[in-house]
């Protein structure tokens, strides 16, 4: 499904990425954990190619993908949904023009398939009563939630969560998760970094441990947590739970 | 010194021709000035040096010299070559001169969108084109809106410089007036109505605009 090799990243002279190989299969459920600044936000956006990259591959689908070619990389995106910590909701929009904006202006649905499809969604996600409000008028976690609405409303094969619920108050984080949760549960293809460890360990198949733009270990959410093996590891999982 | 409020109402209808003419320089020197103004802030923002680089300079030309200068330029300056008539030098003039003003209002609302709503856009596959015009212009737009108001009615007040290069719009209407009855006060006074008229209207206008696009939305 997602196939990553030797991705090498810089900002500038900052080596932020520095060998990334990765592997997503279907229905796979992958959580990266990892310290602020390890380079999990930069992988992820590399993945969909939001961020340039000087080194390495990125395979979509079974397609490599060319970084030089726009047409190809857009079409990339109508398969890979991107949810954003701070949710990047559009203003102007209420919350099932949101939902439906990328299925009538991308893949050029017709307005009442894209309504359909859009309500289904927000009811997946429990805000079938907020269609008509404005993103201002929702508290975080619903925001959040219309956003991975609107990634679902183009029905994605893959899903990228970048921190989806470090910027929410806590009492609304678990509305967030159970959100996820269901998507894994029916099979969903999901990337997620997150700092929630009970989510990791409930919902991943395989968690992935990153540091200093590199992956340090990787294996089921047992292994990790209970018995982690390299040093680096153990030492961030003991500051974090 | 006397003041004859009388000659006020006397002498208002000679100032109509006068502020038709103003509201004219001003319009045609807006719309002008819209379609320059976004024209170069696009330039501005490309990241292509051949537009960027004729915007930047433009931009920098234009806000360092003042708009009696490039009037004059226009039609005195350039009219061996040109050959301009006064009412087109005005309106051109006056673009020019608020195309550079308003291409950097757009370009600030534009870069003030954040980062975030582009990638968001993107995300979902929009072209760049797309979510330019889908997702930031709209936004951009709302943004603008305050700043354009202002810029409209410094437009607005700058068209009285056109008087430099004899258009009878109202300063020159009231000076010539003025130089022939020698009601210097009560023709100055009859202009400055005739402004605060007109910049009531834009402020308003401006106001209602805003209103509606504040329910229509958030932020
Ligand atoms: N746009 C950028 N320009 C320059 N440096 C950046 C940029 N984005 C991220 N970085 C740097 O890259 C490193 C990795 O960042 P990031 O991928 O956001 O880490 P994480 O998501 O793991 O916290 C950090 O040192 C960060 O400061
Ligand atoms: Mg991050």
């Amino acid at each position: 499904m997602i196939k990553v090799r030797e991705l090498e990243k810089w900002f500038g002279k900052l080596h932020v990425l520095k060998g990334i190989d990765l592997d997503v299969n279907p229905s796979e459920v992958v959580v990266i954990i990892g310290a602020s600044g390890s380079g999990k936000s930069t992988l992820l956006r590399c993945i969909n190619f939001l961020e340039k990259f000087k080194k390495g591959t990125v395979e979509i689908d079974g397609k490599v993908i060319d970084k030089n070619n726009e047409k190809m990389k857009n079409e990339m995106r109508t398969h890979v949904g991107m949810v954003f910590q701070h949710f990047n909701l559009f203003p102007h929009m209420t919350v099932l023009q949101n939902v439906i904006e990328g299925p009538t202006q991308v893949k050029k649905i017709s307005k009442a398939k894209a309504v359909e499809i859009g309500k289904y969604y927000l009811e997946k996600v429990g805000l079938s009563d907020k269609e008509a409000a404005y993103p201002s008028m929702l508290s975080g976690g619903q925001k959040q939630r219309v956003a991975i609405a609107r990634a679902l409303g183009m029905e994605p094969s893959v899903m990228l969560f970048d921190e989806p619920t470090s910027a929410l108050d806590p009492e609304l984080v678990g509305e967030v998760l159970s959100v996820m949760k269901d998507l894994a549960g029916e099979g969903m293809t999901m990337v997620v970094v997150t700092h929630e460890m009970g989510f990791a360990r409930e919902v991943a198949d395989r968690v992935i441990y990153m540091d200093d733009g590199l992956i340090v270990e990787e294996g089921t959410p047992e292994e990790i947590f209970n018995n982690p093996k390299v040093e680096r590891t153990q030492e961030f999982l003991s500051q974090i739970l | 010194m006397d003041y004859n409020v009388s000659v006020l109402i006397e002498y208002f209808p000679y100032f109509i021709p006068a502020a038709w003419k103003t509201i004219e320089v001003t319009a045609l020197g807006i719309l002008l000035g819209m379609v320059l103004g976004l024209l170069t802030a696009f330039s501005r923002l490309s990241k292509n040096p051949l537009f960027n680089v004729p915007a930047r300079l433009y931009i920098f030309m234009i806000r360092g010299t003042p708009l009696l200068l490039q009037l004059l330029f226009l039609y005195f300056g350039l009219r061996s070559i040109l050959n301009l008539e006064a009412i087109t030098s005005a309106v051109i003039a006056l673009g020019i001169h608020n195309g550079a003003y308003i291409a950097e209002i757009f370009r600030g609302a534009i870069q003030s969108i954040a980062v975030g709503q582009m990638e968001a856009a993107r995300s979902l596959g929009m072209t760049y084109r797309k979510a330019m015009i889908r997702i930031i212009l709209p936004q951009a737009f709302k943004r603008a809106i305050p700043p354009l108001g202002n810029q409209f009615i410094i437009a607005l007040k700058d068209s009285s410089l056109a008087s430099a290069i004899t258009i009878k719009e109202l300063l020159l209407k009231a000076q010539q007036l003025a130089s022939s009855n020698y009601y210097m006060m009560e023709m100055l006074t009859i202009a400055a109505i005739f402004y605060l008229f007109y910049t009531s209207i834009f402020t308003w206008l401006f106001h209602k605009i805003e209103e509606k696009l504040a329910v229509s939305g958030s932020r």
